[in-house]
């Protein structure tokens, strides 16, 4: 062998090193992509902007909401009705107000396409009696109760000229998981190809309760959990 | 003597000093219970203790920096708060409740007198947030503290973090308080044979068991569990207890069985502090008792005591305090470290 040939040798494996390099770059790349779901907050298919004003069809007065938080729990992914995905990260806090907490990081595998997806919206009991937790369980994060031990599963803050409170503002803090006032709901949805995007229809829940007469609710008790069923027709997969 | 011998000497010299230290952290005496307390999750560690204790006694905790824990909770009431039969907050604010003493807690399953709390480490969330407490928020306890020279330090130390969290000052604060183990009274001196009690107090322990040991049943002197313990309502309180917290009628005017270890030093007595002495507690369970649906089975048929059992009785009673716990100065205020130029930071 030659020392040109020894050269153009080290040549061709570094250009082929670089290429495997760029083509796994690019996979990795790829595989962000997929790797995720995101959640979209809507009000009559518009994504919500917090403090925009928005008209109620059902009860014909405007609503502006403030603050949503929730908590997306235990995830999993199915094919044809088999379980072939959890989630390692248990338990997501989406806030509206900050937009890297709507895009859930799923590791999900390339190429499947899974065909449901089943979640907790909620913290559950275990959880909730095991002392101080981090990251996004972290008390700090406004989604723990003080006065009585538990987690706040979903908060929907606002108001509306409907709720005859000081400020016209309404409160929904649903949380708490003692029987018989525990409000987690498991949430199913059917995914169709591709498409990991889901709406959070907050219309579902606005339009279902009477904003003159209800319109706080913060504690775990018998109203809490009858407005947690509402929960269950919240999602949608985007369109 | 040898190079070797001394070296041996010195390793087992450090060997005893690490065991002594694990002793200090958390102990307790063979005829205790099991704890409650799932130490795997928090694991006991010096640095995490000292940063506890420190928050323990910083009014950083309280909005405007004047209230602490041990505002409340003082060393030398077992960590209760004499004299003042309701809690006492920032701006003069008065509770609803009295400060219950705090040790032991590594047993109990649930905190405050309603049981509203179900673990240690979420217990502080309470009075920090609370109006007549300390009126302040987590979040901004732990921003306080991430701009704290001092905290940095004592956070870097513990966690190897120097930003504090809601997670590590919550167990950093269970650190400390699960360390608070009273066990050294007289009467765990009788129990482990190096004292005995007089015949009177033999004849109020005897007493004792027949009258008092199923609620506040030996060796922690409660079985933290909750009962109606026939108090009359207090009509400027309305409180009913863990009703407020349940909802449930079975749980109406429910109150946290307290120990009765250290009550010389935590009077006044019951969760509104209405009796400032023993005698009055024992007048109540032998002649008050206030008769509702969810009065504890106990209480239903009266107690009988004459006057020489109730004396046979207190006698044994005050073999339950420990003093030795009461003035431990690794439970004191650390005034090394918040009396330095970094503590107290407003």
């Amino acid at each position: 062998m030659t020392k040109t040939q020894v050269h153009t040798n080290l040549m061709k494996s570094l250009a082929t090193s670089i290429g495997l390099c760029l083509a796994l770059l690019y996979n990795t790349l790829d595989l962000t992509a997929q790797q995720q779901i995101s959640f979209v907050p809507k009000l009559y298919n518009q994504p919500i902007i917090v403090g925009h004003k928005y008209f109620l069809e059902q009860q014909k007065d405007s609503v502006q909401i403030d603050k949503l938080q929730f908590y997306i729990a235990n995830i999993y992914f199915y094919l044809d009705a088999t379980e072939v995905h959890e989630v390692a990260q248990k338990h997501f806090l989406i806030d509206i107000e900050n937009t890297s907490s709507l895009e859930l990081n799923c590791n999900l595998e390339e190429g499947i396409n899974y065909n449901k997806i089943k979640f907790d919206l909620g913290i559950d009991s275990t959880t909730n009696v095991s002392g101080a937790m981090g990251g996004d369980l972290d008390p700090t994060n406004g989604m723990y109760w003080t006065w009585q031990s538990g987690y706040i599963n979903f908060k929907l803050e606002g108001s509306s000229p409907l709720c005859p409170a000081r400020k016209n503002e309404f409160q929904f803090h649903i949380g708490g998981y003692q029987a018989p006032y525990n409000p987690l709901q498991t949430i199913e949805l059917a995914l169709t190809k591709g498409n990991l995007s889901i709406d959070v229809n907050i219309e579902q829940l606005l339009d279902q309760v009477d904003l003159t007469q209800t319109y706080k609710i913060m504690s775990p008790n018998a109203e809490a959990v009858a407005t947690s069923q509402l929960f269950l027709q919240l999602f949608q997969q985007s369109k | 003597m040898s190079l070797k011998y001394s070296i041996l000497v010195l390793i087992s010299l450090g060997c005893m000093g690490f065991y002594t230290i694990e002793l200090k952290l958390f102990d307790y005496p063979e005829y205790f219970p099991v704890p409650e307390y799932n130490f795997d999750e928090n694991p006991l560690e010096e640095a995490k203790v000292e940063l506890g204790r420190a928050l323990f006694y910083d009014p950083i905790l309280s909005k405007d920096n004047t209230i602490s824990c041990a505002s409340c909770h003082s060393p030398y009431n077992a960590f209760a708060h004499t004299d003042h039969d309701l809690s006492h907050g920032i701006n003069d604010e008065i509770g609803t409740r009295n400060a219950p003493a705090l040790f032991n807690l590594a047993w109990q399953k649930s905190f405050m007198w309603d049981g509203a709390i179900n673990h240690l480490d979420v217990q502080a969330l309470a009075p920090i947030s609370h109006p007549a407490e300390m009126g302040e928020s987590i979040a901004n306890v732990v921003n306080k503290l991430q701009n704290s020279a001092l905290y940095r330090k004592m956070f870097f130390e513990a966690y190897g973090d120097s930003l504090a969290t809601g997670e590590y000052t919550l167990k950093a604060l269970s650190q400390f308080q699960l360390t608070l183990v009273s066990s050294n009274s007289k009467y765990d001196k009788v129990k482990v044979g190096k004292d005995s009690f007089t015949v009177q107090e033999q004849a109020g322990y005897t007493l004792f068991i027949k009258n008092c040991n199923s609620c506040h049943t030996e060796p922690l002197f409660s079985n933290y569990s909750f009962a109606n313990n026939g108090l009359s309502i207090d009509t400027t309180l309305n409180d009913y207890g863990k009703w407020g917290i349940s909802k449930q009628s079975k749980d109406s005017l429910l109150f946290k069985i307290p120990s009765l270890r250290n009550l010389s030093y935590t009077y006044p007595y019951m969760h509104d502090g209405r009796f400032k002495k023993l005698n009055e507690v024992l007048k109540h369970y032998t002649t008050g008792i206030s008769h509702s649906k969810t009065i504890a089975k106990e209480l239903k048929r009266p107690i009988i005591l004459s006057s020489n059992d109730k004396v046979d009785l207190i006698a044994f009673l005050l073999t339950l305090n420990d003093k030795d716990f009461v003035f431990d100065p690794k439970n004191k205020f650390p005034r090394d470290i918040l009396m330095s130029s970094e503590g107290f930071k407003k």
